[in-house]
C-alpha cells in the first residue's frame, strides 16, 4: 500500500526534525503556564479544581489557537516540500496516484499535529502534579477529563486546522501557505463569529460557527457552569458542541476534497493568470541573430561611484520600496489588508450598539475599535502581528529564496542598509494599512450618515499612536528572522515572542519596563482630550524604541551574509562589523535604554509606589492581620462633614481641609479613635477638639489610632480635623492617575478622605487568596439571615449610615465644580471660582466631586430643582435625560412617595462608558451616553430614557444591608420601577420592546443553576430575573400592590438606622399585600429558583359556520426548581396562565397584531389542549405570550396558527 | 591587480576538508580553475567573493586583505555564482538597475547609461522589458554576467558558468567572457576542460581541496608533447590495457574505445603518438603523472 508507505516515510522523516518538537515543547510550556498563570487564580477564587475537566478543556481550546499558528510550518512543509525543494519532477513521475500522494501526506500531517497537541495534556499534567501548588485546588486524577478534552476539542481542531493549512500550502505550492491558511482561518472564524454575535445577536448561531470551541468554553462553560460543575462535570459531545464539531469537521473534509480536485500532480509552470489569458508574447524570445565575434570588446561606461551616507540612503530607500512592493503585491499583502479593511467597514457598524441601541460613529469612538495595543491579543486585530511575522520572514528570506542571496551579499552594501531597507519596507506596508484603516473609518461614518468627520484625529491616532505600536513589533520580528537564520524556526520564535508579549500580564509580568513594546494606554475623549495620557505612553515607547535600536544593532552585527551560518563564525564576523560608528550607535542606544529606563523607573517605582497584584494582596492581608482585631471595636458615627476643597485642574492637584463631626451612638464610652487613611494620598496631621495622643500612625497600611485623654461618652460628640493633599508625582506603570485633570475632574470621597474605624472592604475576599495568606475564611457576602447585624459599611452610598456634608469647593475660573448638596453661593476670588454646597438631607459617606467646563440645564419639576451638567457638545440625549427625570419625578412621586431630597442633579462624568450611577440626589452618567442614537433604533426603543428611569428609581432606594439578596431591593427594584415609567410614558407596546431586549441572552447571560432571588447576587438575578419576577407579580396582582409593598419598605427603613433593609424585609411586605391565591407565585418567584417551561407545540384554527374562528392549542407545560448544583426538581403545576390569540402584525417591531383573545387559563403540568373562539382570522397563538413568567426558552411560547379547512 | 592566495584552508562543520593549504597567484587576465565536481572550486570562489570564511590563510587583492576588508573587496568585485535565481516578476532592466544601485552607482542617469550598455553588451537590450521569469537559461546566465559587470570590477569571479547551457549559448557566453579578461582579473571555475582551453591564459587544477597544478595552458600542453599515446581498442581489451599501461583517459568513439596513455616512451604496438590537448594535461595531473601528486609520490618514494 503506497499510501501507507508515504505516510510512514513522512512521519519518520518529520519525527526526526526539530520543527516538529519545537512546537510540541512550546505547547507544553504554554499549557503549563496557562494552568499555573491564568487558571490558578480563577480556581482559587471560585474554588474549583485546577485539574477539573473545565480547566483542561479551556486550556486545550486556548492552546489549540496557539498551535494553529505556532505549528503551521509542520503541515506546510509536508504539503509543499517537494515543490519547494525542486524534487517534484521526481515525485510526480513516480507511479504514485494523486490520492495516495495527497492522502499519505495529509494523514502524516494530521498524525503529527495530533501528536503535537498531545503536548497540551502533558503540560497540564506537569502543571498539576509538579511541586508548588496549593494542594487544596488539586482534585483527583481523572483520565476521562484529559481524554474528553483531547478527543472532543484538540483532535477536531487538529483536523480542521491541518486540512485548511494543507489545502492552502498544497494548492499554493508554498510551505508558507499553511501559515497564511491559519491566519485566514483565525480571522474568518473570529470575524464571522463576531459578526453573527453582534449582527444577529445570536449567541447560539455564533457558537455553532465556533471553529475551535472558543465560545463554548468562554461563554457556555465559564458563565453557565457553577463552581461545582466546573470542578466535576465532564464535557460532553452533544448539543451545540457536537453540532459545531460536526460542522467544522465537515468543512475540513470538504476542504480536503477541494484540494484533491484542484491539485495538479504534474510539473507546474509559474505562469501568472493574466498571461494565460493574454498571449504569451516572446516568453522565450529567440536570441537575436548576428555574429558575436563581430562585436567590439566589452565596454562599460565608467560612472562615478561614491560610497557614503548619500548612497546608503538611496540604497536603503530603494530596498524599502522594493520590499514594500514585494509584500504589497504578494498574496498575503495589500489584497488581504484591503479585504480586512472592507470587512471592517461592513462589520464594525454592527458593533456600534450598546444594549441594542445604535451609537453615533464619532471619530473618537470608531477609533476605539480600530486601535489596540500589541499587548492585547483578544481582538480581531491579532491578525496584524501575525501578518507582520509572516512578512518579516518573507522579507528577510527574499533574496535567498529567489537565489539572489549570493549576488546581493557580495555587493558593496552595508548590512544595515539591507536590514534598514527591509524594516522601512515593512513600515511602509504598515503605514499603508493605517491609511486603509483611516479610509475604512471615514467610510463607516459616511455609511452611517454621520457628518462630523475628523480626519485629523484619525491620522493623529492611527499614524501617531497605533503605527509605533506595530513598528516596534515589526522590528522585533525582522531581528528575530535575521538572527535565527532558519525561516520556519524564525516564524516560530517570533510567534513565541508575540505570545510572551501578549500574555505577559497573565504570566505575572506586569511592569511595562519588562514587556517589549508595552506602555500604559493612551486615552482620548471629548471632555478630556488626550489629557495627560500621552506623556507616559511616549516615555515608554521611546524606551522601547531605544531597545529596538539596540536590537537593530544586534541584527546588523549578526546579519546573515554569505554561507557562514555557524554561530562561532557569525560571532567572529560580528566582531569585524563592530565598527566605531556601530559601537557609537550601540552605546547611544544602551545609554538611552538606561536613562529612559531609569527615568521611567524613577517615576513608576520611586516617585510612585509600584505594587504588583501580589503586593497589593499582601498589603490587604497585612492590614487585616494587624488591624482586624479592631473590626468590632465601637467607633463614633460620622454625622457631619465640612470640607474646603481646592482643585487645581491644570496641576492635576487637589487639597482638602475638613472636619468630621463624630457622635458616640453606642452605649459604652469610646477611648480611642481609629482613622483609615487612603494610600497614595498625603494625609496630614489629624486634630481633635479635645486632647488626644497619636498611638499608631501606619501610612503604609493606612491606619492611625488616637487615644482620647477623656473618653467619648455615649451621646457625646467630637470634632476631627484633617488635611489631605493629592498631586501627581510623575507617572505610574499604568500611566497617570486621572482623578483631577485639566477638564473633567471626577473622584469619590472614598478615594481621598479618611474614614473612621477599621475598613472591612480592604480585606481579601477570594477564599483561595485568604487561604494563601493564612487568613481565616470569611463568606463573600453575609447571608441574608445574618444581615440584621450588617451595618452596611461596604455598601457605600446605599447602605451606609448617613450624615450631612457641607463643602466649599474652588476650581479654575472657567469651570464648574460640584460637590454634594444644594448650591448656597458661588463667587470668584483670586482668579478662581468657588462654590458652596450643603446637603439638606443626610447622605451616605460615598459621594462624588466634579469639575469641568460644564454647560448647565436648569428647571423645576413638581417643586424639585433639576439640574443637568453636561459637556457643551453633548446635547444629543439631553432632552431624553430631562424627559426621563421629569417622568420619574411624577411617577415615582406618586407610587413611592414624594421625591426625598431637596434637589436633583444629573452630571456627565468623564468616563467613556455608557453606564450611569446614582448617589443621593445626584446621578452621574458616562460621556459615552452622548453616543446613544435611539433615533436609529429599529426596535423603536428609547433605551437612554430607560437608563435614566432606572437610576432615578435608586433615589427612592431604601438603605440596605450589604448581604445576600441585596440586589433584589436595589437593582431589581430599580428596573422594575423603570418598567413602570416606560409603560406610562410610552405605552405598553414600548414596555414589551424593553422586556424583549431584557430576554435576550446578551449581554447578560441567563444563569439557570442558582439560588433563589431572595439570596441571589449574580448579574442575571439582579438585572433580569429579579425585575421580571417583580413585574410578573405586578401583572398577576396589580402594580399598586407591589408598589405599596415597596413604599412600606421604604418608609420603614428610610432613616438608615439599623437594622438595615434586606430582601427578607421586602418579602414580608410583599407577603402582606399578596392575596392567598397568589402566595404560590410569590414563593415560586422569590423564595425558590423556579423556571417555567411553557411551549405551544401546535396551534390550528378552523372557521366556524358563523364566521368566527376556533383556535386549538396543543400545549406542554412544566415547572422546575433548579439548585446551584444544577439539580432540577419538577414542581406540579395547576395555575392560571394567560392564553393569547393575535391577528397578523401590522406595525414594524411589534410582537403581535391586534389581540383577539387574552385570558387566564388553568394550566397543569404536561401536555394539554385548549380551544378558544375568536372573532377574526388568527395569526399567532400561544401560552403566556408576553413571557411574563420566567421561561428561558423565549421563542416557543407562541406559534403561527395553521389554518385548517 | 594581482590576487594572492596563501595557505588557505577550509573545513566544514561535517568534517569535509574543502580546501587544504591552497596557495595561488592569479594575475590579470582569464584564469581557469579546473577540477571535478566537489573539488573545492566553489568554496574557493565563495571565499574570494567574501561569502565564506577561510579557517586559515590569507588572501590579498592588490592592497586589500580579502578576509578582513570585505567592503573594499565588494566594491571591486563582480561575482556570478554557480547557481542563482531572479525575481520572476521583475524585468531585466529593473533588476539590473536595482543591482547597479547596490553596487554603488547612485546617480540615476549614470545608472541608466550603465544598464543600457550592459544589456546591449550581453545582447539582452531587445528583451529588457521582459519579465525575468520568461528568460531561457542562456539569457539568464548573460543577465548574471551583466550583474557581475556592474561597477567595472577589477576582480570577476565566475563559478561554473557554462553548466546547463546549450552549445550555441555556451559559445556565445564564452565569447562574452573572453572580452572581459581584457579589463580585469577573471577567475573562471569549471569542470569542463574546453572552457579553460578556449579562454584562459593561466590555469590551476584543483582536486579534493588541493591545487595539483598551476600552469599556462599552452605551455602545459607543449610539455605533454611526446608523452601522450593513443590507441583504439575493443572494449573488452580495456582491462588488459589498463593493467599494462598508465591509462589517463578513455573515450568511446563509434562503439570502440579510445585510450590515452601517459608515458615517456612509446608504450608499444597499437599505440600512436597523440597530439596532446588540455584534457590530457588535466587527466595526467589527476592521475598523478605530473604536478603536485607526482611530486608527492616522489617525495614519499
Amino acid at each position: 500500500m503506497k499510501l501507507l508507505g508515504i505516510f510512514r516515510f513522512e512521519l519518520a522523516y518529520q519525527l526526526r526534525r526539530l520543527s516538529t518538537w519545537l512546537p510540541f515543547a512550546a505547547l507544553a510550556v504554554a499549557a503549563f503556564l496557562f494552568v499555573r498563570g491564568a487558571y490558578l487564580a480563577d480556581a482559587l477564587y471560585a474554588d474549583f479544581f485546577i485539574n477539573s475537566p473545565f480547566v483542561i478543556a479551556s486550556v486545550t481550546v486556548f492552546c489549540s489557537l496557539f498551535w494553529l499558528v505556532a505549528a503551521a510550518g509542520v503541515t506546510g512543509e509536508i504539503a509543499a516540500r517537494d515543490v519547494e525543494t525542486g524534487m517534484h519532477p521526481l515525485t510526480c513521475t513516480s507511479p504514485v496516484s494523486k490520492t495516495e500522494y495527497l492522502g499519505g501526506r495529509f494523514l502524516a500531517a494530521f498524525a503529527l499535529n495530533a501528536l503535537i497537541l498531545l503536548a497540551v495534556p502533558l503540560g497540564v499534567l506537569l502543571a498539576v502534579h509538579a511541586p508548588g501548588l496549593d494542594a487544596e485546588v488539586v482534585g483527583p486524577f481523572r483520565p476521562a477529563a484529559y481524554l474528553t478534552a483531547y478527543g472532543f476539542l484538540a483532535l477536531p481542531n487538529a483536523f480542521v486546522g491541518t486540512a485548511i493549512q494543507f489545502a492552502v500550502a498544497a494548492l499554493g505550492r508554498r510551505a508558507i501557505g499553511s501559515y497564511l491558511g491559519s491566519v485566514l482561518l483565525l480571522s474568518v472564524a473570529y470575524g464571522g463569529m463576531i459578526a453573527v454575535m453582534y449582527f444577529l445577536q445570536r449567541q447560539d448561531v455564533a457558537a455553532l460557527l465556533d471553529v475551535f470551541g472558543h465560545i463554548y468554553i468562554t461563554s457556555d462553560l465559564v458563565l453557565g457552569w457553577t463552581p461545582i460543575e466546573k470542578s466535576t462535570r465532564l464535557i460532553e459531545l452533544r448539543g451545540v458542541l457536537l453540532r459545531s464539531r460536526l460542522l467544522w469537521t465537515g468543512a475540513g473534509a470538504a476542504t480536503l476534497a477541494f484540494t484533491w480536485v484542484r491539485f495538479r500532480f504534474a510539473h507546474h509552470t509559474a505562469v501568472p493568470l493574466w498571461s494565460r489569458v493574454t498571449r504569451r508574447r516572446g516568453a522565450h524570445a529567440p536570441t537575436p541573430a548576428g555574429s558575436d565575434a563581430a562585436r567590439p570588446p566589452v565596454h562599460v561606461p565608467r560612472v562615478p561611484r561614491t560610497f557614503g551616507p548619500a548612497l546608503y540612503a538611496r540604497q536603503t530607500l530603494a530596498t524599502a520600496w522594493t520590499s514594500f512592493l514585494a509584500i504589497a503585491k504578494s498574496r498575503a499583502g495589500l489584497v488581504v489588508l484591503a479585504v480586512i479593511a472592507a470587512l471592517t467597514v461592513v462589520l464594525l457598524p454592527q458593533n456600534l450598539y450598546n444594549m441594542g441601541t445604535p451609537l453615533l460613529p464619532t471619530t473618537a469612538y470608531v477609533l476605539t475599535f480600530l486601535t489596540t495595543p500589541l499587548t492585547d491579543p483578544m481582538t480581531p486585530w491579532v491578525v496584524i502581528p501575525l501578518l507582520i511575522v509572516l512578512w518579516a520572514g518573507e522579507l528577510v528570506w527574499r533574496e535567498r529564496e529567489h537565489g539572489l542571496g549570493e549576488i546581493t551579499d557580495a555587493a558593496p552594501v552595508p548590512e544595515w542598509v539591507l536590514f534598514g531597507g527591509k524594516f522601512l519596507g515593512l513600515a511602509l506596508v504598515l503605514a499603508a494599512w493605517m491609511a486603509l484603516l483611516t479610509l475604512a473609518g471615514l467610510l463607516i461614518q459616511l455609511r452611517l450618515g454621520y457628518g462630523d468627520h475628523q480626519p485629523g484625529l484619525f491620522l493623529k491616532v492611527l499614524f501617531g499612536l497605533q503605527l509605533p505600536e506595530y513598528l516596534l513589533f515589526a522590528l522585533l520580528a525582522l531581528v528575530v528572522q535575521g538572527l535565527v537564520n532558519q525561516k520556519y524556526v524564525g516564524h516560530f520564535v517570533a510567534l513565541v515572542a508575540f505570545a510572551l508579549i501578549a500574555f505577559a500580564p497573565r504570566l505575572g509580568i506586569r511592569h511595562n519596563l519588562l514587556v517589549y513594546g508595552a506602555s500604559p494606554g493612551w486615552s482620548y475623549s471629548d471632555m478630556r482630550g488626550f489629557g495627560a495620557s500621552l506623556g507616559p505612553w511616549a516615555w515608554f515607547k521611546l524606551y522601547w524604541a531605544a531597545w529596538a535600536l539596540l536590537l537593530a544593532v544586534a541584527a546588523r552585527l549578526l546579519w546573515m551574509r554569505g554561507m557562514e551560518s555557524g554561530l562561532r563564525t557569525r560571532l567572529r564576523l560580528a566582531r569585524g562589523r563592530f565598527t566605531r560608528s556601530t559601537a557609537g550607535i550601540a552605546a547611544g542606544a544602551a545609554g538611552l535604554v538606561l536613562t529612559l529606563g531609569g527615568f521611567i523607573f524613577y517615576n513608576t517605582n520611586v516617585l510612585n509606589r509600584y505594587t504588583s497584584a501580589s503586593g497589593r494582596m499582601e498589603r490587604s492581608a497585612a492590614y487585616e492581620r494587624r488591624y482586624g482585631r479592631y473590626a468590632n471595636l465601637p467607633q463614633p458615627s460620622l454625622t457631619g462633614t465640612s470640607l474646603r476643597v481646592e482643585l487645581h485642574p491644570r496641576r492635576r492637584a487637589v487639597e482638602i481641609r475638613g472636619t468630621y463631626q463624630l457622635v458616640n451612638r453606642g452605649s459604652a464610652a469610646i477611648d480611642s479613635i481609629h482613622v483609615a487613611t487612603v494610600t497614595g494620598v498625603r494625609t496630614g496631621a489629624i486634630t481633635f477638639d479635645r486632647p488626644a495622643r497619636r498611638v499608631v500612625q501606619d501610612d503604609e497600611l493606612g491606619h492611625r489610632i488616637y487615644a482620647l485623654a477623656r473618653p467619648l461618652q455615649p451621646g457625646d460628640s467630637l470634632r476631627l480635623g484633617f488635611q489631605v493633599f493629592v498631586a501627581p508625582r510623575g507617572f505610574r506603570n499604568r500611566g497617570v492617575t486621572a482623578a483631577v485633570v485639566a477638564n473633567g475632574t471626577w473622584f469619590m470621597s472614598g478615594d481621598v478622605l479618611p474614614a473612621i474605624g477599621y475598613q472591612r472592604r480592604r480585606e481579601l475576599l477570594k477564599p483561595g487568596e485568604r487561604r494563601a495568606h493564612g487568613l481565616a475564611p470569611r463568606p463573600l457576602f453575609p447571608s441574608v439571615a445574618d444581615a440584621q447585624d450588617v451595618t452596611g459599611e461596604e455598601g457605600g452610598g446605599g447602605g451606609a449610615e448617613r450624615g450631612s456634608v457641607e463643602a466649599v469647593i474652588g476650581t479654575d475660573a472657567d469651570q464648574v465644580a460640584i460637590a454634594p448638596g444644594v448650591l448656597r453661593r458661588t463667587w470668584t476670588e483670586g482668579g478662581r471660582r468657588y462654590f458652596h454646597y450643603a446637603t439638606d438631607t443626610p447622605i451616605g459617606n460615598e459621594y462624588a466631586f466634579f469639575s469641568a467646563k460644564y454647560a448647565v440645564h436648569r428647571e423645576r419639576r413638581g417643586g424639585v430643582p433639576l439640574e443637568v451638567y453636561y459637556h457643551p457638545g453633548h446635547t444629543a440625549n439631553l432632552d431624553r435625560i430631562v424627559h426621563g427625570a421629569r417622568a420619574c419625578l411624577d411617577f415615582y412621586g406618586r407610587e413611592y412617595g414624594p421625591y426625598p431630597h431637596g434637589y436633583l442633579r444629573i452630571v456627565e462624568n468623564p468616563v467613556r462608558r455608557m453606564g450611569a450611577h446614582a448617589d443621593v440626589a445626584t446621578i452621574d452618567y458616562g460621556q459615552g451616553f452622548a453616543l446613544f442614537n435611539p433615533e436609529n433604533d429599529l426596535r423603536g426603543l428609547d433605551f437612554p430614557f430607560a437608563i435614566v428611569a432606572h437610576e432615578m428609581a435608586h433615589e427612592w432606594g431604601v438603605p440596605y444591608a450589604y448581604a445576600e439578596g441585596a440586589p433584589l431591593i436595589t437593582e431589581s427594584f430599580a428596573w422594575y420601577a423603570a418598567m413602570g415609567v416606560v409603560e406610562e410614558s410610552f405605552g405598553r407596546e414600548h414596555l414589551q420592546r424593553l422586556r424583549r431586549f431584557f430576554r435576550q441572552p446578551y449581554p447578560i447571560v441567563p444563569i439557570r443553576q442558582s439560588v433563589p432571588l431572595l439570596r441571589a447576587m449574580d448579574p442575571y438575578a439582579a438585572y433580569r430575573k429579579g425585575p421580571f419576577a417583580l413585574y410578573a407579580l405586578s401583572e398577576y396582582m396589580g402594580r399598586e400592590r407591589v408598589d405599596l409593598a415597596f413604599r412600606r419598605l421604604y418608609d420603614a427603613h428610610r432613616s438608615g438606622a439599623p437594622p438595615l433593609a434586606t430582601s427578607l424585609d421586602l418579602y414580608r411586605e410583599l407577603q402582606a399585600v399578596t392575596p392567598d391565591s397568589l402566595r404560590y407565585l410569590l414563593h415560586d418567584l422569590l423564595e425558590a429558583n423556579t423556571f417555567w417551561d411553557l411551549k405551544t407545540e401546535r396551534a390550528t384554527a378552523k372557521q366556524t359556520a358563523v364566521g368566527t374562528w376556533q383556535v386549538t392549542l396543543r400545549l406542554r407545560a412544566r415547572k422546575v426548581t433548579v439548585d446551584p448544583a444544577g439539580k432540577e426538581t419538577e414542581v406540579p403545576m395547576s395555575e392560571w396562565i394567560p392564553i393569547g390569540v393575535f391577528a397578523p402584525t401590522r406595525e414594524q417591531g411589534a410582537d403581535f397584531g391586534e389581540t383577539l383573545y387574552l385570558r387566564m387559563h388553568r394550566i397543569r403540568s404536561g401536555p394539554q389542549t385548549i380551544t378558544v373562539t375568536v372573532p377574526k382570522k388568527p395569526s399567532d397563538a400561544g401560552i403566556d405570550p408576553y413571557v411574563v413568567l420566567i421561561d428561558l426558552e423565549r421563542f416557543d411560547n407562541v406559534e403561527k396558527v395553521k389554518i385548517e379547512r | 591587480m594581482e590576487l594572492k592566495i596563501e595557505g588557505v584552508s577550509k573545513t566544514y562543520a561535517n568534517g569535509v576538508r574543502a580546501l587544504k593549504d591552497v596557495t595561488l597567484t592569479i594575475p590579470a587576465g582569464m584564469y581557469g580553475l579546473l577540477g571535478p565536481n566537489g573539488a573545492g572550486k566553489s568554496t574557493l570562489m565563495r571565499i574570494l567573493a567574501t561569502l565564506q570564511e577561510p579557517d586559515a590563510g590569507s588572501i590579498r587583492l592588490g592592497e586589500i586583505d580579502v578576509v578582513n576588508q570585505k567592503d573594499e573587496v565588494r566594491r571591486t568585485l563582480g561575482y556570478l555564482p554557480q547557481e542563482f535565481g531572479v525575481y520572476p516578476k521583475v524585468s531585466a532592466e529593473e533588476l539590473l538597475g536595482h543591482f547597479a544601485l547596490l553596487k554603488g552607482i547612485g546617480q540615476r542617469r549614470g545608472r541608466r547609461e550603465v544598464v543600457e550598455a550592459l544589456l546591449r553588451q550581453t545582447n539582452l537590450w531587445e528583451v529588457r522589458k521582459q519579465k525575468l521569469g520568461g528568460y531561457s537559461g542562456g539569457m539568464k546566465q548573460r543577465f548574471g554576467v551583466a550583474v557581475a559587470l556592474l561597477g567595472n570590477p577589477k576582480l570577476l569571479i565566475v563559478d561554473e558558468p557554462t553548466a546547463g547551457l546549450d552549445p550555441a549559448e555556451r559559445v556565445r557566453f564564452l565569447n562574452l567572457l573572453s572580452e572581459l579578461g581584457e579589463n580585469s582579473a577573471v577567475i573562471l571555475s569549471t569542470h569542463i576542460v574546453e572552457d579553460v582551453s578556449e579562454l584562459c591564459t593561466q590555469m590551476a587544477i584543483i582536486d579534493r581541496g588541493e591545487i595539483l597544478l598551476e600552469a599556462e595552458p599552452l605551455g602545459a600542453i607543449e610539455e605533454m608533447r611526446g608523452r601522450i599515446w593513443r590507441s583504439v581498442i575493443e572494449k573488452a581489451a580495456l582491462a588488459e590495457v589498463e593493467r599494462a599501461h598508465a591509462v589517463i583517459s578513455t573515450k568511446l568513439l563509434a562503439g570502440r574505445t579510445v585510450v590515452h596513455v601517459h608515458g615517456e616512451a612509446a608504450p608499444g604496438p597499437g599505440f600512436e603518438p597523440a597530439e596532446p590537448d588540455l584534457e590530457d594535461v588535466y587527466f595526467s595531473t589527476m592521475a598523478g603523472h605530473i604536478g603536485r601528486r607526482r611530486a608527492q609520490a616522489e617525495a614519499v618514494a
